[in-house]
């Protein structure tokens, strides 16, 4: 079986009450219904249907429950966790009081990775920094960082510090789907151009399935440094009611006296908004641009992208 | 799994963070109007974290049940009410404790704000300053700088349309200033700006010891049936006095400053003195208000500005009708007992009419709410003339009222309400009103300079305790001096009037207009002349103000 056919992983592991499911409803737009939450420890890896980035799953695993069964079942079912993850994603509680265990439980599940997918990429997570004081956020973070890096080596991860109650998550898990993206740099290059070729005030690109902004070109100063996030929020929210009729959101074009905004696919992983302020162009005209420009922007996706690129599916 | 676990290094809230609790009252409510992008309605301007939180909140919402507590926010994510919304000078301030601000107000509620809004001490001092003018010209110099003032304020009030590229609808006076004139525009609007606010507040506290010590007086008197005659006046029912009697009549015009109060006198007097005690005593009372760190409450209480100006024109009429009619017509030359109806201290009128008729530097959030903006113009003329008439209608009764055959019309006081003898019952009503009403404002006041001054330096409301409490030693300091040394409002009042008249209604309505007409390429020599003259005209005012 070819490689390109296994679907990848995205393992979130964390400990139980570090706030992944809510992290990953939040990201996903995933709803939570109120018996699904547990108040022990998972012990199963709880697999999502989510898919992004092409065909990534997004496995959701909670670490360090009770511990001598956990060690049993790490032991056991190890490499089957472990094989095909493409990104680890680890969430530390930072108002956990068991650290050395905490840690403990990482460095495992970096043996385990290393054994089994040696190049995954490595993202740690400092969550619910909204409870720690404002003044001590950046020394704590600081601390916490130094620690991890040190003990992921030879590993390299990334970490970040993450509360659902400010913009640190939306722009940590941007910041990690920017580098999932095949040839990103390439595409932000394209963008800029595609933005002043058709004159438009700003242009977004979107991961498909989470409407994480990856990037963006503007061509002046815009007032709202949240904007991303709210429009995040606000298509996802769409994308919530439009499940519910068995609907899937595809394009959205809203126009006003001041401005047109089109939201519309754009290449396998990702969805593009374009915002113009001049509303005397035609919608037609900017829908062509980005029809045309779509089809060169997914040969980019296409010619260097790494094995998991969706269409590289071999029948 | 640990039950209460205990956080690190001070955090915020412990082991509250997923609770499943239905009850309501543990939590802060939080509310923000969504943003209207379809309409062009002006609306609050909600501080960036206040609706990038709410945005969250919808959206978490959709992801749980609706009794579901999961992802409500817990208390301490939610912004103080101080922090929802972003207060610009002097004109939000007052939404703090408003309703729902998205409904406009029809245009008798515009007018009615502008004209409480203008409304300040400077009626008190009308009386005096027609009297400063002489009586024709007084009316004269009224009328024409209600409609001088009017005409800045309309240049004020278009300046945010003439702003090209950029959308300045939520813009106040400051930030076209500094769209113009960078930083120093930013500058120069504040430092005048402050001017204003603050000589505002020196004429307050100078009033407030004023009010207190005469409502002593009468609590005092009354209580222990004293029954004194302060200084020379007329006799019978409706006294009026004159406190400081110029017993020299063929001398020099410098006042001479008789003590009223004996300063070796009763114990009572000694410990309860108009210059010496009182305004340390107010400090007590009101140093603790001013370190409030939100003004919302006091900006409850504005009702009680308008009651005591409406006290005021009865109080007036009153007086009138009782003291009758005493006017002569002496054109040029001065008599024992009357003024000329042309007087050449006539710039300290101006001086103080220019503080009577500020407003400029909140007036476009002020006329944002009205329903009917293309009638901003008529509202703002009609709310002008209301002013106009009040003024002139308290000015003109007191100056005609005030008895002139035993007392000359030079004694017409700074304060109208010092010539009635502090055991007028009526007199002793307004000055408590008053006095109340001064209470409430005087912190708002504070908190304006606070929010100007602060905001512009440190970037934050209330960067700390310190910083603000030295402020307020400045300002509070200041009134104290004046109160105790220099205790006349008609002076503080046309000396600040001019000085942030200069800035803020004179040169930079004028000079922002000519430079957009410029910048379209509109200006034309009619407009040039007429600009500049107005731009002479306060320099002239503020001159005037040390020369005369």
């Amino acid at each position: 079986m070819s490689s390109t056919a296994m679907k990848k992983k995205v393992l979130l592991m964390g400990k139980s009450g570090s706030g992944k499911t809510s992290m990953r409803s939040i990201i996903f737009a995933n709803y939570i219904a109120r018996d699904t939450r547990r108040l022990g420890a998972t012990i199963d890896v709880e697999h999502s249907h989510v898919r992004f980035l092409g065909n990534l799953v997004l496995n959701l695993w909670d670490c360090g429950g009770q511990d001598t069964f956990m060690e049993n079942y790490f032991t056991s079912q190890r490499d089957n966790i472990f094989r095909n993850v493409e990104v680890l994603i680890y969430v530390f509680d930072v108002e956990s009081r068991e650290l050395e265990k905490d840690m403990h439980y990482y460095q495992s599940c970096l043996e385990a990775i290393l054994q089994n997918s040696p190049d995954a990429k490595i993202f740690c997570l400092v969550h619910k920094m909204d409870l720690v004081q404002e003044d001590q956020r950046d020394l704590i973070f600081k601390e916490r960082e130094e620690d991890l890096k040190r003990l992921s080596r030879p590993l390299a991860c990334t970490c970040f510090r993450t509360s659902i109650w400010d913009e640190t998550l939306y722009k940590a898990w941007s910041s990690i789907v920017y580098q999932l993206i095949p040839n990103v740099q390439q595409l932000e290059c394209n963008l800029r151009n595609f933005a002043q070729i058709i004159e438009a005030d700003e242009v977004l690109l979107f991961e498909r399935a989470t409407f994480l902004v990856i990037s963006h070109y503007q061509c002046k100063e815009q007032r709202d440094a949240h904007r991303f996030e709210k429009i995040s929020n606000i298509i996802k929210q769409f994308k919530l009611s439009c499940s519910k009729l068995a609907a899937s959101f595809q394009s959205m074009e809203v126009r006003n006296s001041n401005f047109a905004a089109f939201i519309d696919v754009f290449t396998s992983n990702t969805y593009v908004m374009v915002i113009m302020s001049d509303p005397s162009i035609p919608s037609a005209a900017t829908l062509i641009n980005i029809r045309n420009a779509r089809r060169h922007f997914e040969k980019l996706e296409r010619v260097d992208g790494p094995k998991h690129s969706l269409h590289m599916r071999i029948r | 799994m640990d039950e209460d676990s205990k956080p690190l290094l001070g955090s915020v809230r412990a082991g509250e963070y997923y609770t499943d609790s239905l009850d309501p009252k543990q939590r802060r409510p939080f509310h923000v109007e969504p943003r209207n992008i379809v309409g062009d309605d002006a609306q609050e301007r909600v501080s960036a974290e206040a609706a990038v939180l709410s945005s969250r909140v919808h959206y978490y919402g959709r992801l749980t049940a609706s009794s579901d507590r999961l992802l409500v926010p817990p208390d301490h994510v939610i912004p103080s009410p101080e922090e929802i919304y972003i207060y610009s000078p002097l004109g939000t301030a007052f939404k703090v404790h408003g309703g729902d601000s998205t409904v406009k107000n029809p245009s008798i509620v515009t007018i009615f704000a502008i004209w409480n809004t203008m409304m300040g001490t400077s009626i008190l001092s009308m009386p005096w300053g027609i009297k400063q003018a002489g009586f024709t010209l007084g009316i004269i110099i009224i009328v024409l700088m209600g409609l001088l003032t009017l005409y800045c304020c309309y240049r004020v009030l278009k300046s945010t349309k003439s702003i090209p590229y950029v959308d300045a609808s939520d813009w106040e006076f400051p930030d076209v200033c500094k769209y113009y004139f960078g930083g120093f525009g930013k500058w120069s609007s504040l430092v005048f700006s402050l001017v204003s606010l603050i000589g505002a507040m020196v004429v307050y506290w100078v009033l407030m010891s004023n009010f207190l010590f005469n409502t002593g007086k009468f609590i005092y008197n009354y209580v222990h049936n004293v029954n004194t005659t302060d200084g020379f006046g007329t006799n019978g029912t409706d006294r009026v006095i004159c406190p400081y009697p110029n017993l020299d009549p063929d001398g020099n015009r410098t006042l001479q400053y008789y003590a009223s109060e004996n300063s070796t006198g009763e114990v009572f007097d000694r410990w309860w003195s108009k210059t010496n005690t009182i305004p340390f005593y107010l400090i007590v009372l009101l140093l603790p208000l001013l370190n409030f760190r939100s003004a919302s409450f006091f900006a409850r209480f504005t009702f009680l500005g308008t009651l005591s100006v409406v006290y005021l024109i009865f109080l007036v009429t009153y007086k009138a009708i009782r003291l009758g009619f005493h006017l002569e017509f002496h054109w040029i030359d001065s008599s024992m007992f009357f003024v000329p109806e042309f007087r050449s201290l006539f710039p300290q009128l101006s001086g103080v009419l220019t503080l009577a008729f500020f407003i400029h530097n909140c007036i476009i959030t002020l006329m944002k709410n009205n329903r009917h903006q293309e009638n901003n113009v008529r509202d703002l003329s009609l709310a002008y003339l209301l002013v106009g008439l009040t003024y002139l209608y308290v000015g003109v009764l007191i100056f005609a009222a005030f008895p002139s055959p035993p007392l000359s019309k030079d004694c017409i006081e700074p304060n109208f309400l010092d010539n009635f003898p502090s055991s007028d019952v009526l007199v002793f009503v307004a000055r408590t009103c008053l006095l109340f009403q001064m209470t409430t404002v005087y912190p708002l006041l504070g908190y304006l300079v606070r929010v100007q001054l602060m905001g512009q330096i440190f970037g934050d409301h209330y960067p700390g305790f310190l910083h603000v409490f030295i402020l307020n030693i400045f300002v509070v300091g200041a009134g104290v001096l004046m109160a105790r040394f220099y205790p006349n409002i008609g002076s503080i009042i046309r000396y600040s009037g001019a000085i942030c008249g200069l800035a803020l209604v004179f040169v930079l309505p004028s000079l922002i207009h000519m430079i957009s007409l410029k910048r379209r390429g509109e200006l034309r020599w009619p407009s040039i002349i007429f600009h500049s003259f107005l731009i002479l005209l306060g320099v002239a005012n503020l001159f005037g103000q040390f020369f005369m």
